[in-house]
């Protein structure tokens, strides 16, 4: 990795990185990145749903230049889908096909003792590494480069999966009853995130470095959407982040987030405004709004939401 | 490790962060690798390592804020004289010195020196604030001052009473300045413990015997059990039993396989969501145990169970309707008064109640419902009506009674909970908050 040291000399460094893939982040979120490159630990991301943490871990694979493998959790994950699994389906087929090879060696033997005692030589073809399929995390151990493992919405999979992480993610091994122990040539960078369905547990937490990714600050959001949406006229862009930071306020079901400003600007980009105004912000609510409530919502205070924005971005 | 990191790390134990070793360990290398350069780079780092989830993180802001910075230490002092009129005497403690000198960077140093020495840090509770503003004074040898001021007055030249007078407005401003700083160094190290107290307290006190002032605590602490049990129950209704091989699936599964058993299947525990109906007492003797109760079931309403509640005193009425488009303190407060509903609020009569209940809602009650009464069975000697009870709790999957009153009590004077009894699943005493706690789960397992 000697050469990506250089880009990881300093939190600045960091920053300017993720910039260069199309990441903009703050200083917190830059110094986590940093710190988990240089203390090798996992880090656990936290935060509204649509704030960037999938994104996160995609760009910093992209800005070290190593492959992104991902895991998706879900309820009754299990390691068979996690880590490895047999091909059951060409040992299956591998047995039938040499079935007759199979009696040849054994029609030689004189007892059933024997036959089994031959058998027993062979029986670790059928479970050699050609036989097996690798799942995400053996893929990520695997990688020779190193790799970004990103496991994603942790907080779905089940109490003994996360468990049966904390082994992977302390020692970077895992072992394989019928082929031994497969440790990682690089220890791979791990990303997780979690939408705090559950509270996970303590043992995990106390392995990780934790990001809360918030919803962004005024000037941060404008900065994203500058950069995903070139051509924004400049009115538009400062007005629509404020109307956007000023939805956040009202108690909705969803409250918008990053990626549903970015939609919001492209698609009034599509319809050629310069501005913000009333009626066009009416009939493009359900771009960022996800709810019907919530479309209501906000619909019945539409006036006055608008013209506070646009009196205050004046 | 550094002493200040150290202090720090322990500030954030005090206000109910849970700091590991190891976590600490990490954030003394990730500011070895960070440096104290930049203030924000620096608490980027500690909340990385040491703050573990939102709630926490809200907690280390706080604690970061308050950690770094010192308003208290300065506080105005006299002013000393410019020049040196006369020669500072031997016999005056160094705090003396300072204090005639103006010079504020010392005596602050000095305070915190002496709050060092007496382990300010361990300061846990509001009580101890006296002690510790003692100790501290005590090491600024606040006593050997006074003394000193003393001998000054009685040497009564008028150079000596201008001394004495000037360090007496500086005691008191020492003395001002190292309560302020014991404040806030509780504020930082202990508050939480105090609360945690409280909290402790709260969990155990019955909840007839609850004082006024406590009940917006309980409020919160009844939505953090809800918020928990929700988090615990909703999300896997199906729980895997290891070791429990489901045979029939087993061989199902086998079939694409011409019959071979490659994959297994296991045999699963269902956590149920289930149809509560829910009865409630309430005549005055029960208005604080349903107000939690409801408070807490309603809390649960919308994940893990299905509720439909009816309310009694003399006669009963369906009142789920009141929880729809109500806030629950609300609801609840209203349930508790009776207003605005069609209910009877003369003698408790549970014969009667039981009467309404089976001749106009018992098609609320099916196999799958858990009957749940909670009320205190005394009926003013009215008649029981046992086998409505009995009917009621045939029909439901389960009946459930909760009483507020201690076992003992069941059965004396007008209680015909000892009649009542034999014809429930389950009788529980239900008077604190680790009772409702139990409830629930009892609610959500098949036994």
């Amino acid at each position: 990795m000697t050469d990506r040291d250089g880009t990881f000399k300093s939190v600045d460094g960091v920053r300017e990185g993720l910039k260069g893939v199309g990441y903009i982040c703050n200083t917190e979120i830059a110094t986590t990145v940093y710190l988990a490159f240089h203390l090798e630990k996992p880090v656990l991301i936290e935060g509204p749903a649509g704030v960037g943490k999938t994104e996160l871990a995609k760009k910093a694979a992209a800005f070290m230049n190593v492959p992104l493998i991902r895991l998706q959790c879900y309820e009754g994950l299990d390691e068979s889908k996690a880590l490895y699994e047999w091909k059951y389906g060409k040992q299956l087929l591998y047995t039938q096909l040499l079935r007759d090879k199979l009696d040849r060696i054994v029609s030689r033997d004189s007892d059933l003792g024997e036959s089994i005692r031959t058998l027993h030589q062979y029986e670790d073809i059928f479970y050699s590494p050609q036989f097996l399929e690798p799942r995400p995390l053996l893929r990520a151990l695997q990688e020779e480069q190193g790799a970004v493992l990103l496991i994603d919405e942790v907080d779905k999979a089940d109490e003994e999966f996360e468990a049966f992480l904390l082994e992977i993610l302390s020692d970077f091994q895992v072992s394989i009853p019928e082929i031994g122990t497969v440790r990682s040539q690089t220890r791979p960078y791990v990303f997780l995130t979690s939408n705090s369905t559950r509270e996970l547990s303590e043992a995990l937490k106390r392995r990780c470095l934790h990001l809360f990714i918030p919803c962004p600050q005024p000037e941060l959001e404008r900065a994203i959407v500058r950069y995903h949406v070139p051509g924004i006229p400049d009115r538009l862009e400062r007005q629509l982040v404020a109307f956007i930071h000023e939805i956040r306020k009202l108690e909705l079901k969803k409250t918008p987030s990053i990626s549903e400003t970015i939609d919001w600007a492209r698609a009034l980009i599509l319809l050629h405004a310069e501005g913000l105004d009333r009626d066009l912000t009416r009939k493009t609510l359900n771009t960022f709004l996800k709810f019907e409530e919530d479309i209501r919502q906000v619909d019945e205070k539409l006036m006055l939401l608008v013209d506070r924005t646009l009196k205050e971005t004046a | 490790m550094d002493r200040v990191l150290n202090s720090f790390i322990v500030s954030l134990r005090g206000a109910g962060v849970p700091v590991s070793v190891s976590e600490s360990i990490d954030a003394a290398q990730a500011l070895a690798l960070c440096g104290y350069g930049e203030r924000r780079v620096v608490k980027s780092s500690l909340g990385a390592t040491l703050a573990k989830s939102a709630a926490e993180k809200e907690i280390f802001d706080d604690c970061f804020e308050r950690f770094f910075t010192f308003e208290s230490l300065k506080s105005p002092m006299p002013q000393g004289r410019a020049s040196g009129e006369d020669e500072m005497p031997s016999d005056m403690p160094p705090i003396g010195g300072m204090i005639l000198e103006g010079d504020m960077g010392g005596v602050a140093l000095a305070v915190r020196d002496a709050a060092r020495a007496s382990d300010l840090q361990s300061i846990r509770y509001f009580t101890q604030r006296g002690m510790f503003t003692a100790r501290i004074l005590q090491a600024l040898e606040l006593d050997r001052l006074d003394r000193y001021v003393a001998d000054l007055y009685r040497e009564g030249s008028a150079g000596a009473e201008g001394t004495a007078r000037q360090l007496e407005q500086g005691r008191d401003a020492l003395i001002d300045m190292v309560r302020r700083f014991v404040e806030e160094q509780y504020a930082v190290f202990a508050r939480e413990s105090t609360e945690r107290i409280i909290e402790r307290y709260l969990q155990d006190v019955r909840l007839t015997e609850l004082e006024e002032r406590h009940y917006e605590r309980m409020h919160m602490l009844i939505r953090k059990l809800v918020k928990r049990m929700n988090e615990r129950f909703s999300r896997r209704r199906r729980r895997a039993k290891r070791g429990a091989l489901d045979f029939k699936r087993t061989l199902r599964a086998g079939m694409p396989h011409g019959g071979l058993l490659f994959e297994t299947r296991w045999k699963k525990k269902r956590v149920n969501r289930p149809d509560v109906v829910i009865l409630c007492d309430v005549s005055r003797s029960m208005s604080t145990v349903v107000r939690f109760c409801l408070l807490m079931l309603y809390g649960l309403n919308e994940v893990v169970a299905r509720i439909r509640s009816f309310v009694f005193c003399s006669s009963l009425v369906e009142v789920s309707h009141v929880f729809d488009g109500t806030p629950i303190a609300e609801a609840v407060e209203r349930l508790r008064t009776g207003e605005g509903l069609d209910i009877h609020m003369g003698r408790t009569d549970y014969g009667s109640a039981f009467w309404d209940f089976t001749h106009r809602h018992l098609e609320a009650v099916t196999g799958k419902t858990t009957v749940i009464i909670l009320g205190d069975a005394r009926s003013n000697y009215g008649d029981p009506a046992e086998e409505l009870l009995q009917k009621i709790g045939e029909r439901s999957r389960r009946l459930i009674w909760l009483n507020p009153e201690t076992p003992p009590m069941w059965g004396t004077g007008d209680s015909e909970m000892k009649r009542y009894m034999h014809h429930c699943d389950l009788v529980m005493e239900c008077n604190t908050l680790r009772h409702l706690e139990r409830l629930v789960g009892v609610l959500v397992r098949i036994p």
